[in-house]
């Protein structure tokens, strides 16, 4: 599976404007895989990180719609997000807000994330790019945490970082 | 560290770890102090050598790093005369977990879409297969 991540360090003080973005290939059709991304039963089965489930995935796939998922941690804890549909492409491309919000439920910032899918002899490219739209000032610190790591990770820390990262996981 | 690698997750370490973090991003806050610690990266240095890519006096550079050691980024020798400066990587990983637990998500996620879209695919063979026989 290919995979490349590149990070933008052109942010404003409060982080927006940051951006990611991340490209993955895989084995199955465009079809298919939009599918996956637009069906609430399918959407619930893979998003978030390993360990987590979706108790709750409402996904009102239209322009305007709403997106509200909880996910929960291996340790019970709920992770509120929320989020709008812009744009719906079938099968090309998603464009959606989503909204991170705090353990009280206030918005902490609000991203733009727009999904291309590219097909080529069966297999898939999901092209993901976000980028940071609003902030309250409680996530300024947050976000410009993200800014400063992904400019730390382009000023050549990776390495360093992720030999770090690793001899304390094993 | 089994960190649970999510970014929501992080809201609830930000909570814990805030003031720590803010003086660290204070510290990095500036290019010329970043500039230093990705010199730090190679090896220790002193403060002579690391004043010289930087049109900067002695003093100014000494300021730059008594921020540094202050958020805990750099650790500074004894000697008297020469005090070579070290990288300490502690609040770096901080900020280095903060950020990864954003990319983490979608890798993460992306890894399982994988695995989900193998099973999708096996289910509509199956089901390809048994319409043909019947």
């Amino acid at each position: 599976m290919a995979e490349s991540n590149t990070g933008s360090k052109s942010a404003a003080a409060n982080g927006v404007g940051m951006e990611v973005r991340f490209t993955r290939v895989f084995d199955a059709p465009r079809q298919l895989v939009f599918k996956a991304w637009t069906n609430p039963k399918h959407v619930a089965q893979w998003w978030g990180p390993t360990g987590f489930t979706n108790p709750r995935c409402e996904l009102d796939v239209r322009p305007g719609g709403a997106i509200r998922i909880d996910m929960r941690g291996p340790d019970g804890t709920i992770y509120p997000m929320s989020g709008v549909y812009q744009e719906i492409v079938e099968p090309e491309r998603i464009v959606f807000t989503s909204i991170a919000l705090d353990d009280e439920g206030n918005p902490l910032f609000e991203n733009l994330n727009t999904v291309t899918f590219a097909e080529h002899g069966g297999k898939t490219t999901i092209t993901l790019h976000t980028r940071v739209i609003k902030s309250t000032d409680k996530a300024l610190q947050y976000l410009r945490g993200m800014e400063l790591g992904w400019s730390l990770t382009l000023d050549r820390f990776e390495a360093h970082i992720m030999s770090a990262s690793k001899g304390e996981k094993s | 560290m089994q960190s649970a690698p999510v970014v929501f997750n992080l809201v609830v370490k930000y909570k814990m770890t805030s003031d720590h973090l803010s003086t660290t991003f204070a510290a990095l806050a500036d290019p010329t102090r970043r500039a230093i610690l990705a010199r730090l990266v190679s090896g220790g240095a002193s403060v002579t050598e690391l004043a010289e890519p930087f049109d900067m006096s002695l003093p100014a550079i000494s300021k730059h790093l008594k921020v540094l050691e202050r958020a805990g980024l750099i650790a500074r020798g004894r000697e008297a005369q020469w005090r070579p400066c070290r990288l300490e990587a502690g609040p770096l990983k901080d900020v280095a977990d903060w950020t990864e637990g954003y990319r983490r998500f979608w890798e993460e996620s992306f890894d399982r879409l994988g695995d989900y879209l193998r099973e999708l695919k096996n289910k509509e063979k199956k089901h390809g297969r048994k319409q043909h026989g019947q």
